[in-house]
């Protein structure tokens, strides 16, 4: 099977992925696998059942790095779901409870098992905080150590029941790890597609810029449950595995110590990456074999190791390998859009229609943001919004798209009401915007960043995903595609593989719109785009926006720079207090005498 | 029977409330829900019964020491753990951070300390039994004593009052000249020692004991979910109520399920009111 | 540029600094003297607040230095500031509003010797004979505009030798504007300069004795409020190349 997307160490895919270039950047990964295939040949029968260990729990932890490096969910009682998945298989196969089945089909039982407790660990993480969601997970870490104690029948209680026995060239200890290891390169390939995919690029928008995430019409709880579905599969098939190797289960197997290794291997080996993980597994498995007196204090250990990292090196093992993101970028770079290219991006288009705002009111606290306020947004057109601070421009922004309910008052695009609330519909319905201060991923590169902006084009299935089928590698060129030609737009093509945190405030304000065109919008809402923003590239943003408009986008300008509005608005909105002071043209509201007393005060 | 779980149950849920003051001392200061508190409950534990036991010292300079120690593990927990990542725009880097240190604190007492359970002394002379020992009402009175003593600390010092101005507004308290990183730091010392009186006063109860660290991790932390953050009488009221619904469900389905009904619980109202019963509405995303 | 002759207090030399990546001020200077009023205008957005937090520390900078009574500021937080008479007042009122309005005062009278604290909260509050009424009352219970005379009252409390006060005007309706900013011409009589950012360009010209605007990070217009045509020069500052466009 072939190994066919890009590198693991940091997510970065080459701005033409020849399969040459995409072998080169999956060797790490095939060179760990193919030393591991040599332990049965160069070590004795004790090695082969740490790596086998090891093997098993890079099974469990490839899922939950998905959970924790990729979505950001802190799962630090994971240790549950391996619990399940032993105890699953091993009943299963002792025949307490029904008739033994086949120990193959009580793997994959314990799959479905951990798949479904894997939602169910998971879904509070949907309403919970970060500490919270962390603390609910180490509940249930004990809650079903305390069951497998508690139901004496089934679980046979503190005494525990026998693993299950795997048939034979699986019964000898290099066959078991060899079924161990092709399980677990089989996990590892899933998850590097997952990982560039438009799914994994999703959750990564989900954990470090969530409210763009919804912005681009990435959908939270759908995400988040399929990946703990998955995590929680493979974490129950890890679990009779690990029941196998254990050849014998009792509660006290599953401790806290190994939920600690599991997720202090994700976050030591680095966010968003597949190989730091691995490696990590590996570390934290080995480290006790190797220094027999640590032994003992091999979790102080562990802990000692997952604070260095959060101190020193957040990026864990990933970012110390990332040899990329340490050549240095030329200083003097300038943003060099080219609307020409728009064409190709913006020349399908949903039906086009104004937005039409009628008497919308948000109050916060006793205060009233806005307050009656009408707007008429017309394809075609650049319209501007200005108004003194505390005026309530940006709080329509938002009421716009999405992120608040006003009390009264209805919103339409194209004559179809806009619901209240509702922010990750907006993409579909063809709205897009930016955000006042950059809302991006800085460990992605730009290219994924802007990708990220496409998500809700993707075809494929998580599934067809998880396996590269064909729609899955077409949605990829696709999106790859129209990524680059965005980025041709703002000018930033040539910056495509560097990560985004290198990336100076203005080049990211020009990424956020080549990311908001990728849903080739009919209405762009921008939000102060020009703050931050040199005078010349003042002057090329304004090029741009009106070329956008030019090609029957609609576009809302949210913003404090008189020069731009004034120079390419065709139609501007002023608001004071919450209410609408004047709307014309700009040059009708320039001379406005409320409006230059508004601005100027008293 | 009804007084035996009314008075094991208030005693206990003092001890769960008293976690939580300390969790909510360390969030006022600095916004981070640290996972040091209950281990600073089990340090009081294991430093009293030291200090008291092992080394022989008199019970009053036993509590002093003890109180002394939890305090300055507050103040390593603020430098190390807390204070490098409040810079960070990363949020769950501080749930790693005071968990790498919590584990850190657990495992060294377990392996220098002891991994079972180890007596504690008695304070006030032989075990009267009954519902009236000291084990019973010693929590009771710490948790009262340290309610009032932060009442009087807010009311009637300065330092009090800083602290409170910390808590509701971090940058007016800067910009009006408040020496706002040494507060913390004190925030984080009174934490320690609230952690430490919890263990000391519930010595008697949960013994001397490494795994107690854990334990009053997630039953300390309940009263605030409940309580809501930053809430003290919040915590005492879900920390009691807490006390008593566990001892009840001990009564009358044991004590592994009781654990479950816990959770159960604790999850429930944590989905129907994510800030907890009292608690304040989160703030703007956007 | 004639000056009000008093001594230096305040020296901004081309001082940049920003948020992150953003830079905000692109090199500032400005100096504020003993006895005067300073007014600094400017549009949404300019840096305002950004060289207010610069100057009290509470924001560290990129570029250039700053000098309080000849003192080098690089480096010296907003506790120090205060103690060497540089008193900030943030902008949107915020005072502990759990707390009343006595500890309030007592909060910033915080590093002040204890024997002296309750003398310096009266005087300061001899400034706001409304809000003394009101001194064991809670922070919450004061209104919009009580809240803002306290939040002065309190950068008063150290007797500073300049005072920054940024917009005090936010939110508050004119009556009450008028009575803070007579409270402000009050303090240039006893000897304190103020630093004053506003919104309201009529009152602040009205009160001050110097102006500065700012606009995208600089300086663009430095003159004595006695000087004709401030309005429209302020207008043109503000709205840049379409100022001229103005009126017909």
């Amino acid at each position: 099977m072939e190994r066919s997307t890009s590198m693991a160490t940091g997510a970065h895919i080459g701005v033409s992925p020849s399969p040459s270039a995409r072998w080169a950047l999956g060797a790490p990964l095939i060179v760990v696998f193919a030393l591991a295939l040599l332990v049965p040949l160069v070590g004795n029968d004790y090695w082969v059942l740490i790596a086998t260990r090891a093997a098993i729990y890079w099974v469990l932890v490839a899922g939950l790095n998905l959970m924790i490096g990729f979505a950001g969910q802190l799962a630090i009682g994971y240790v549950a779901l391996l619990t399940l998945g032993a105890y699953t298989t091993s009943v299963l196969v002792a025949g307490n409870v029904m008739p033994a089945i086949n120990p193959f089909l009580a793997l994959a039982t314990a799959g479905c098992v951990g798949a479904l407790s894997g939602v169910i660990v998971g879904l509070p993480a949907l309403r919970l905080r970060t500490f919270y969601f962390a603390i609910s997970t180490l509940g249930f870490a004990t809650i079903v150590t305390q069951i497998a104690l508690a139901w004496q029948s089934v679980t046979g209680g503190g005494i525990g029941l026998p693993g299950p026995e795997f048939p034979s060239p699986l019964d000898t200890h290099a066959g078991f790890y060899f079924f161990c290891l092709g399980i677990a390169a089989f996990c590892t390939w899933m998850t590097v597609n997952i990982a560039h995919s438009r799914f994994g690029r999703a959750l990564i928008a989900v954990r470090d810029a969530d409210v763009a995430a919804e912005a681009t019409g990435i959908s939270k709880p759908h995400l988040l449950v399929t990946v703990f579905l998955f995590a929680g599969a493979l974490a129950g098939i890890a679990g009779g595995l690990f029941a196998s190797l254990q050849t014998y289960i009792t509660p006290d197997a599953f401790t806290f110590d190994l939920s600690v290794l599991f997720f202090i291997a994700v976050l030591i080996g680095g966010r968003g990456s597949i190989l730091g993980p691995l490696l990590g597994t590996v570390i934290l498995t080995l480290l006790p074999e190797f220094a027999a007196p640590l032994a003992a204090w091999s979790t102080f250990l562990y802990a000692f190791l997952l604070l260095a990292v959060v101190l020193a090196a957040p990026g864990g093992i990933a970012a110390l390998l990332d040899f990329k993101s340490r050549k240095p970028l030329r200083s003097n770079r300038a943003i060099v859009p080219q609307p020409a290219f728009l064409k190709e991006v913006l020349s399908e288009g949903e039906a086009k229609g104004p937005i039409v705002l009628r008497n919308i009111v948000l109050s916060f606290g006793g205060v009233r943001a806005v307050d009656g306020v009408d707007l008429d947004i017309r394809p075609g057109q650049v319209h501007g919004l200005i108004g003194p601070n505390g005026s309530g421009k940006t709080t329509t922004l938002n009421v716009i798209s999405g992120y608040y309910r006003p009390e009264t008052g209805t919103m339409s695009v194209a004559g179809l009401a806009l619901p209240a609330g509702a922010a990750e519909r907006r993409a579909a319905r063809g709205i897009a915007r930016t955000f006042q201060t950059p809302r991006i991923i800085g460990e992605a590169s730009v290219l994924q960043n802007v990708m990220i902006g496409g998500t809700i084009d993707g075809r494929a299935l998580f599934v067809e995903s998880l396996l590269a089928l064909p729609r899955h590698r077409r949605d990829e060129a696709k999106l790859h595609a129209a990524a680059i030609s965005a980025l041709r737009i703002v000018g930033l093509v040539g910056l495509a593989d560097v990560r985004a945190d290198r990336l100076q405030h203005s080049e990211l304000r020009f990424m956020e719109i080549a990311r908001a065109l990728m849903l080739r919008p009919t209405m762009l809402l921008l939000d102060e785009p020009a703050a931050g923003l040199a005078a010349d590239e003042i002057v090329r943003l304004g090029a741009l926006i009106k070329e956008i408009s030019r090609n029957g986008t609609g576009v809302l300008l949210v913003e404090h720079h008189a020069d731009l509005i004034f120079d390419i608005c065709d139609h501007v909105t002023v608001l004071n207090l919450g209410r609408v002071l004047a709307t014309g043209t700009p040059a009708e509201v320039r001379v406005h005498k409320e409006v230059v007393s508004a601005y100027l005060g008293g | 029977m009804l007084a035996s779980i009314l008075a094991s149950g208030l005693a206990v849920g003092a001890i769960y409330a008293l976690i939580g003051i300390a969790y909510n001392t360390m969030f006022s200061a600095s916004r981070v829900m640290s996972f040091t508190a209950g281990q600073l409950g089990m340090l009081g534990g294991v430093f009293g019964s030291m200090f008291v036991l092992r080394l022989g010292l008199p019970m009053v300079i036993g509590l002093l020491l003890t109180l002394a120690c939890c305090a300055v593990i507050g103040v390593i927990t603020e430098v190390v753990a807390v204070r490098p990542v409040l810079k960070s725009l990363d949020q769950h880097l501080y749930v790693l951070s005071t968990l790498a240190l919590a584990l850190m604190i657990q495992h060294a007492v377990a392996i220098e300390w002891s991994t079972e359970p180890q007596p504690f002394p008695r304070i006030f002379g032989s075990s009267s039994g009954g519902i009236l020992d000291e084990k019973f009402w010693l929590p009771i009175v710490a948790c009262g004593a340290t309610i009032i003593g932060l009442e009087m600390l807010s009311r009637h010092t300065l330092v009090g009052r800083a602290f409170l101005a910390i808590a509701e507004d971090n940058f007016a308290a800067q910009a009006l000249g408040l020496p706002e990183r040494n507060l913390r730091m004190a925030s984080y010392a009174l934490a320690g020692a609230i952690g430490a009186l919890a263990g000391f006063s519930g010595g008697a109860l949960l013994l001397a004991f490494v795994a107690n660290g854990p334990l009053l991790n997630f039953y300390g932390f309940v009263p605030v979910a409940l309580g809501g953050l930053g809430n003290n009488r919040g915590a005492i009221v879900g920390g009691l109520a807490l006390g008593i619904f566990q001892q009840t469900a001990n009564f009358l389905v044991g004590g592994i399920f009781s654990s479950v009904a816990v959770f159960v619980l604790f999850i429930i109202v944590l989905l129907a009111a994510p800030q907890g019963m009292f608690g304040a509405p989160t703030t703007r995303r956007v | 540029m004639p000056t009000s002759g008093g001594e230096l207090l305040l020296d901004v030399n081309d001082l940049k600094t920003g948020y992150g990546k953003i830079v905000v001020l692109q090199g500032v200077d400005l100096d504020v003297r003993a006895s005067e009023i300073v007014a600094l205008l400017g549009p949404n957005g300019a840096g305002k607040t950004t060289l207010l937090r610069a100057i009290s520390g509470l924001l560290p900078w990129s570029g250039g230095g700053v000098r309080f009574l000849n003192r080098d500021l690089r480096g010296v937080g907003p506790r120090e500031t205060a103690r060497a008479g540089l008193a900030h007042v943030i902008e949107g009122h915020r005072i502990f509003t759990q707390q009343t309005v006595t500890d309030n005062l007592l909060l910033a009278a915080y590093d002040l010797p204890r024997g002296e604290r309750s003398a310096r909260i009266e005087e300061a509050l001899s400034y706001f004979p409304e809000i003394s009424a009101k001194r064991n009352d809670s922070g919450s219970a004061l209104s919009g505009g009580q809240q803002q005379m306290l939040a002065v009252a309190q950068g008063l409390v150290r007797r500073p030798k300049l005072l920054m006060l940024d917009e005090p005007s936010a939110g508050l309706s004119p009556v009450l504007v008028d009575r803070v900013l007579a409270a402000v011409s009050r303090l240039r009589e006893a000897g304190t300069a103020v630093l004053l950012v506003e919104q309201l360009i009529d009152k602040a010209l009205a009160v001050a004795d110097r102006v500065y605007a700012l606009a995208q990070g600089k300086i663009v217009l430095e003159a004595p409020t006695s000087e004709p045509n401030l309005p429209t020069r302020l207008e043109r500052a503000y709205f840049g190349h379409h100022a001229d466009r103005l009126h017909g």
